[in-house]
């Protein structure tokens, strides 16, 4: 079963590039994504056997990434059917680096081997360079080089960091988990903590936490509503994954205090950063990408604290995926219908696009955390775990931190949907493809935010175990 | 067998700190391509008593991908440019040479800190390695063109591909090959952003017509 998920999308990559319509195209990706849906769910049932010789292996944590990008994709595979209907360029290259982008995000939620994990998340952020660019014009190719270069770095760090993991475990003569966990006391432990440094740094950069968040305003603000959709919602959890299989190795080594006292000092900073910025910020969606910034702040926070924190973390990386798909696919179909994101262009939606107006609201309210959406319940449990360790200063930071994020973002938004009306540029209708997409993002972060079914509590109380801490 | 591990290591740094001080871009892809070379034939000193097929491939690779795609990728990057020549970088060349020995020195100290468990190969491969990281690094935030910040970065790589050498036994061969075509793939898609921007440059006085924001949506 695992190998159709994977060769699945690497097969159809290919087939994109046979001269078809395309439309052809648009459905392929939303039947894959259909296909793939399906399979992952039926994982929640009984989860499948390894292969490769346990390298590749679904665990409870991988399930929750696996199903988090399973879901978001066919999110995006049926909000693009919309999108490509008013544009012009050609969607092969982008629909194929989308495939092989699913198969390896679904490598890097399977991977069991530390080096194996580096592969995929690095080769995910290959593939997203050519996303960022698809308009290829000046600003999306500035972008795509910062984009490219601040990546590759940290990656090359977080490669390092393996190296010097390996070297810590050069008596077990494996990089494979579970051997890295029942053989925790043969680590060498100076090695293994300029490791963890390496690897923090790495993966953090790639995930946008602040200070090496710098690409992530920009990025988000040029690139696609559909691409920032899978970059903030996927791609940066997909690093996430990498850093609890770091936690992991950490609380099996009595490198916790140490692992825990420096991602609590990142989340601090993600919280800092954004508050500051997004108050003069003129467009939306690099509002949004520092909201980004400070939820990756909120999930590494979560994993410091362990314990409620872990469960809050895990739970907030399905409603971070699912609101920033609101944020992001609702900015996308705005900057679509004015040909702008910026607050100076667009003004008075609600008076031209009534149900986009209200889209709007909703991923204010969504993206900041407001009751019923569920990601007010994760920021609950992680401020819960603040204040059961104690930490009473950071909690009080946490709060007015959000409290500004929420003035800043409300400003733009309320501004872009309430303000005087302007004319949309390019005056298209609303579209039915897109508007369902919002929608049933909608409806999911509603749902497990008034109710959570019973085999949900049971995954995240199972992945809360085997992170240990 | 020692010496020749030694002498490798020494010239991957010589060869990065001749970069830092080269003018001319071509030049730099080729000592870069020489430095590779250097890199793909210490795994045949390391292992020279038993060479199994899996030291070779590794060995052929690293030369076939580093030392003669990567350079000609870059060559092919940088045909439509006019300007070969390294314009300004950020700071002089004496002082980058004297930045870079610093760095080298560092590395040193630093790597005598560190005790590498196992078997000792050359006390040589640490600090080398480090110090070539540093000094890629360094390359990358000082010069200003696109086309040396890849070959910073491919340095920086070489770096931690000598360090990943000393590791033979704990990777997997698919593992390594793996990583090594992850990069390949890297600058191969740098040089194609590279090209568009070359592109765009050349078009930008038409392209101001085109779209009013420059923004996607």
């Amino acid at each position: 079963m695992l190998l159709i998920l994977l060769f699945l999308p690497l097969f159809c990559a290919f087939a994109v590039f046979l001269p078809v319509r395309r439309i052809f195209r648009g459905g392929l990706l939303c039947a894959v994504s259909f296909i793939h849906s399906i399979i992952v769910s039926s994982f929640w049932l009984k989860l499948p056997v390894s292969e490769f010789n346990g390298y590749l292996v679904l665990d409870s944590l991988g399930l929750i990434l696996l199903s988090v990008v399973s879901f978001l994709f066919l999110i995006v595979s049926v909000f693009m059917v919309g999108y490509f209907k008013h544009e012009q360029r050609s969607n092969r290259t982008f629909t194929a680096c989308l495939f092989i982008l699913l198969s390896t995000m679904t490598v890097v939620s399977l991977s069991y081997h530390m080096g194996l994990l580096w592969i995929a998340v690095e080769t995910t952020t290959l593939l997203s360079a050519p996303l960022i660019s698809f308009h290829r014009n000046q600003q999306t190719l500035d972008v795509t080089w910062k984009y490219l270069l601040v990546c590759s770095v940290g990656i090359a760090l977080a490669l390092m960091g393996t190296f010097f993991l390996a070297i810590a475990a050069h008596d077990l003569h494996s990089l494979l988990l579970p051997a890295l966990l029942n053989g925790a006391a043969s680590l060498t432990v100076n090695w293994l903590k300029l490791s963890v440094i390496f690897l923090l740094v790495g993966y953090g950069c790639k995930m946008g936490l602040a200070p090496m968040h710098s690409w992530k305003p920009e990025v988000y603000g040029q690139a696609t509503g559909m691409v920032a959709v899978l970059m903030s919602g996927v791609l940066t959890q997909c690093a996430f994954l990498a850093l609890i299989r770091v936690a992991q190795i950490c609380n099996k080594t009595g490198l916790s205090q140490f692992y825990s006292s420096m991602l609590i000092m990142m989340a601090l900073l993600s919280f800092l950063v954004p508050a500051i910025f997004i108050l003069g910020e003129k467009n939306i969606k690099r509002a949004f990408g520092y909201s980004s910034v400070e939820h990756m702040g909120i999930l590494v926070l979560g994993l410091a604290l362990g314990g409620v924190g872990v469960f809050g973390a895990l739970f907030h990386m399905i409603n971070n995926a699912i609101a920033k798909a609101i944020m992001f696919l609702t900015a996308g179909s705005v900057a679509q219908k004015y040909g702008s994101s910026s607050v100076d262009k667009i003004k008075g939606v609600i008076h031209v696009y009534p149900l986009t107006g209200a889209f709007l609201i909703v991923s204010l309210l969504a993206g900041t955390g407001m009751f019923p959406f569920a990601t007010f319940h994760s920021e609950l449990m992680i401020l819960n775990a603040v204040i059961i360790g104690q930490h009473y200063i950071l909690a009080a930071l946490f709060i007015i931190c959000l409290a500004f994020i929420f003035i800043g973002i409300a400003r733009i938004v309320l501004e872009i949907v309430y303000g005087s009306s302007t004319k949309p540029v390019l005056a298209n209708k609303e579209n039915f493809f897109m508007n369902a997409a919002i929608i049933v993002s909608i409806a999911a972060l509603v749902g497990i935010g008034i109710w959570m079914p019973t085999p949900l509590v049971n995954v995240l109380r199972a992945a809360t175990v085997l992170v240990g801490a | 067998m020692t010496a020749w591990i030694d002498a490798g290591c020494i010239f991957i740094v010589f060869f990065a700190l001749a970069i830092l001080a080269t003018y001319r871009i071509v030049g730099m892809i080729h000592i870069f391509a020489l430095q590779s070379f250097v890199l793909g034939c210490v795994p045949f000193f390391l292992h020279a008593e038993a060479l199994s097929a899996r030291v070779i491939a590794i060995a052929i690779v690293t030369i076939v991908f580093k030392g003669i795609l990567v350079p000609y990728i870059l060559l092919w990057a940088i045909r439509h440019v006019s300007i070969r020549s390294e314009v300004k970088p950020f700071i002089g060349f004496g002082l980058s040479i004297i930045l870079g020995s610093l760095l080298i020195a560092g590395a040193f100290w630093v790597s005598l800190s560190l005790q590498l468990p196992g078997k000792a190969v050359s006390n040589l491969v640490l600090p080398c390695s480090l110090s070539t990281v540093l000094l890629g690094f360094m390359i990358m935030v000082t010069r200003t063109r696109a086309v040396t910040q890849v070959l910073g970065y491919m340095i920086m790589e070489n770096g931690i591909f000598l360090f990943a050498l000393l590791l033979f036994d704990g990777m997997p061969t698919l593992i390594e090959m793996g990583i090594l075509l992850d990069i390949f793939v890297a600058v191969f898609i740098m040089a194609i952003i590279i090209n568009h921007i070359n592109e765009e440059f050349e078009r930008a006085p038409v392209a101001e017509s085109r779209s009013e924001t420059g923004e996607s949506f």
